[in-house]
């Protein structure tokens, strides 16, 4: 713990070094998030005209999903996580053997560059995230509870998602080819997710199978928390969801990284 | 002639190098599939809230997917593979292999190798647009169906000439590999027809980055939103854009110093 307070500061001065020196790359990397709610957002304005009553899907009208779109957009970037790929490349190149060396877990220095990326970007998402709230002009029903409740929310999301991210991303100790199951777990995340639409909105039979996965509670939870659609009860419930998913994850990545690290032939070294 | 026999050997080659790489390619084709998987739900999820997006009903959205999936396979299986190996060329100064040859240097840069698997984004998409067709048996006739192919000719024709465009800039700027991480972001845009979209950003779709040509103009025309006029205005467009594109590309060869420079 002492060595991890004394590390973990000196990692992220690191990360955040190199995520400057490349800040044209990961801003390209940033606008992706920002491209893929905007035309779900375009998309679903153009649904409600074509709904039978042309006001309103569910109770989203077009300023709501220009809300709710321009939240998953937010939300989406502070719970961004990507060692999917990344652990997958490196256990196949071998370059998962240096770090394993250190006398810390490699997944503190991942997490270091994930928050290094999330902050550096920040510099260029903020005004298009403006931008896109000046055109749009989305209808945010936030109390100041919602904002207690959301922020908490949004923070537990990025743990959630990183702990599952990276729990997945230790299949790469068994399966070479990681690009398949690092595309099936961002497909999944976008759908069960709602990021392609409010959960709501989705066929009863896909909403079943989203309650039962941790993607809902990264993305759509904190979302309309935030917005002010949920009750003082579904927040509170939520909450603790975030919470039993977190738990479940530590205790999975527990069991999980000895087992893996014993199969790590180190290819390439 | 010589040209289509070169097509068939350099297709040739790039079969027999994938063919190495078997778990790859069955790899490839598990995503595709996902992928297509997720369109699908996704249309199912807009259209049990929704009758129309833009005046577009579910079959013609169906039909406009499968016409986004082939783009995607066609851009996948030979312009962008190409349009980076030209990328690299140029940093690296081994496009002087390629000048030496004894053919036209832009077609062979252009067709010289093929990324195999992306057939199968090619087929999916084929059959979702065969399957609409069938469905809208009423509304798509044989006449509009020529329209279609002559306006998917044109689509890519226009693609390619974008790319020939962005892989030319490296003469000048050598690092424009991220160019191709652009395009695919905007890329995601053209899944839906332009019309939903509001003026500013539909007619940068269409005259900056021509993705309307793309997916929405081939399927607009198709179900028959699009009729002959369209189809010879996109004619013209895409012949200017080719003939623009190859001088472009002749003029940035001029600047070209070679490998020692």
């Amino acid at each position: 713990m002492i060595l991890l307070r004394s590390a973990f500061p000196a990692f992220l001065k690191m990360s955040l070094a190199t995520m400057f020196q490349y800040r044209g790359e990961i801003a390209l990397w940033a606008i992706w998030g920002v491209v893929y709610p905007s035309v779900a957002m375009a998309m679903w304005a153009a649904a409600v005209t074509g709904s039978p009553d042309g006001q309103t899907i569910r109770g989203f009208a077009p300023r709501d999903f220009a809300a709710y779109f321009w939240l998953t957009m937010v939300v989406g970037h502070a719970t961004t996580a990507w060692d999917v790929y990344e652990m997958g490349y490196f256990v196949q190149t071998g370059q998962l053997s240096p770090r394993l060396l250190r006398p810390l877990l490699p997944v503190w220095q991942s997490l270091a560059d994930n928050l290094a990326y999330k902050l550096v970007t920040l510099a260029i998402l903020v005004p298009i995230w403006s931008v896109i709230v000046l055109l749009t002009r989305p209808a945010f029903g936030t109390r100041a509870g919602d904002l207690a409740a959301g922020l908490p929310a949004v923070l537990l999301a990025a743990v959630i998602n990183y702990v599952w991210c990276y729990n997945v991303a230790m299949l790469s100790f068994w399966v070479t080819r990681m690009d398949a199951v690092g595309q099936g777990w961002f497909g999944a995340g976008l759908f069960f997710g709602g990021r392609l639409a409010p959960l709501a909105l989705m066929p009863a039979a896909l909403q079943k199978i989203a309650a039962a996965l941790p993607f809902k509670w990264v993305t759509w939870f904190p979302c309309e928390t935030l917005m002010g659609r949920l009750s003082p009860a579904a927040v509170t419930q939520g909450l603790i969801n975030q919470l039993a998913w977190i738990v479940l994850g530590l205790v999975v990545f527990r069991a999980t990284w000895r087992l893996g690290v014993r199969r790590y032939s180190a290819v390439g070294a | 002639m010589r040209y289509l026999r070169l097509i068939g050997l350099f297709a040739r080659v790039s079969v027999q190098n994938d063919a190495a790489y078997r778990a790859d390619f069955a790899a490839h084709v598990v995503v595709t599939l996902l992928n297509f998987a997720a369109e699908l739900v996704g249309l199912w999820t807009i259209f049990s809230n929704t009758g129309s997006l833009a005046g577009w009903n579910a079959w013609h959205m169906l039909a406009l997917l499968g016409v986004f999936r082939g783009m995607y396979g066609i851009i996948g299986l030979f312009i962008s593979p190409n349009m980076r190996r030209i990328m690299d060329d140029v940093r690296q100064g081994t496009l002087d292999y390629v000048l030496i040859k004894p053919v036209n240097a832009q077609f062979y840069v252009s067709f010289r190798g093929m990324v195999v698997w992306r057939l199968a984004d090619i087929v999916l998409g084929a059959a979702l647009v065969a399957a609409a067709c069938m469905r809208l048996s009423a509304e798509v006739t044989a006449g509009r169906l020529a329209l279609f192919l002559a306006m998917l000719a044109c689509g890519v024709t226009i693609i390619y000439s974008f790319w020939l465009v962005l892989a030319t800039g490296a003469f000048w700027f050598t690092r424009v590999t991220n160019m191709e991480m652009v395009f695919w972001n905007v890329f995601e845009a053209g899944r839906y027809p332009v019309e939903i979209y509001p003026p500013a950003v539909r007619w940068t779709l269409t005259y900056v980055v021509p993705l309307a040509f793309l997916t929405t103009f081939p399927a607009g025309s198709l179900i028959g939103r699009a009729g002959p006029f369209n189809v010879a205005a996109a004619a013209g467009f895409a012949a200017l854009a080719l003939a623009g594109a190859s001088w472009f590309w002749r003029f940035g060869l001029r600047r070209y110093s070679g490998a020692s420079a």
